[in-house]
């Protein structure tokens, strides 16, 4: 398990610890059953063929849970209790994908005497296509 | 009765709800996001922000009907505190935007979780694009 980050470790232009994680379709469909979410383009093979997707894809929300871990392995209960987030969706993550979370810090900020930490996020496919774009701020407890 | 998205305004709020973020529901939102790449782990003493954004967004979407093919298109979230796994978080949503695109509506729901003590624990805002 990687350390959780402490202000002294963090200085703007650095990498945060990359997740990287193999989308199956089982995983899209233990989320579903997870999530409750059970839009056919996630989990209907014949239904999401017939779309412009043609064919299924992960949950956004699936893709964000991968983003949150990273987060968490940086920066641990600061991020439970003091992330934000704002991403979009540029484009599907299909089954048998490899996605690599990435964060990099762009700045850090002192607001009130507590240290904000601003990242740039973005998760890509083995193909290097971006699959979400977006940036956190985490608020560093003390 | 879920609500239809022709049937739906700017500011409508949707039914209030609450739901009980348990061992066994955190235990199978993990194993589905391979936290631990499909080796069991221990639950962990609190609720990961995300699992808690899920469930905030479950309890609204069985509250609205979504056509099949309906696509999340952006999502803001924030955290504001640790929630313990047993917690019952009771979620709000309302509609901030609701566009029309041609083929397409655009829809902007903002969500709210609290906490037993109506403290908001997690605040959120999901775009969504629904095929008309």
């Amino acid at each position: 398990m990687n350390k959780e980050l402490k202000l002294s470790d963090l200085h703007q232009g650095d990498s945060l610890s990359s997740v990287v994680k193999h989308v199956t379709q089982e995983n899209i469909n233990l989320y579903a059953e997870a999530s409750g979410d059970f839009n056919p383009i996630h989990i209907d093979e014949s239904f999401a063929a017939q779309t412009p997707l043609g064919g299924t894809i992960a949950h956004g929300m699936l893709i964000l849970a991968y983003v949150s871990e990273m987060m968490t392995e940086a920066f641990g209960n600061s991020w439970q209790a003091g992330g934000k987030l704002s991403v979009r969706f540029k484009a599907p993550a299909r089954p048998e994908d490899i996605i690599t979370v990435t964060g990099k810090i762009d700045s850090i900020e002192q607001k009130e005497d507590t240290p904000y930490v601003n990242c740039d996020l973005e998760t890509r496919n083995q193909h290097g296509e971006i699959i979400v774009t977006g940036k956190a701020t985490v608020k560093l407890c003390s | 009765m879920p609500i239809k998205i022709e049937q739906l305004v700017v500011g409508y709020e949707f039914p209030p709800n609450g739901y009980k973020l348990e061992p066994s529901v955190i235990a199978k939102y993990l194993e589905a996001v391979s936290r631990t790449s499909g080796q069991d782990s221990p639950v962990p003493e609190f609720v990961p922000p995300m699992a808690i954004a899920a469930y905030t967004m479950l309890v609204m979407s069985r509250a609205l009907s979504l056509p099949p093919g309906s696509i999340h298109a952006s999502q803001e979230l924030e955290f504001f505190k640790l929630v313990p796994v047993g917690t019952t978080i009771n979620c709000r949503g309302r509609v901030a935007q609701k566009l029309n695109r041609g083929k397409l509506n655009l829809l902007v729901i903002e969500l709210d979780a609290l906490n037993h003590e109506q403290e908001k624990v997690l605040s959120g805002q999901a775009t969504i694009v629904v095929p008309s």
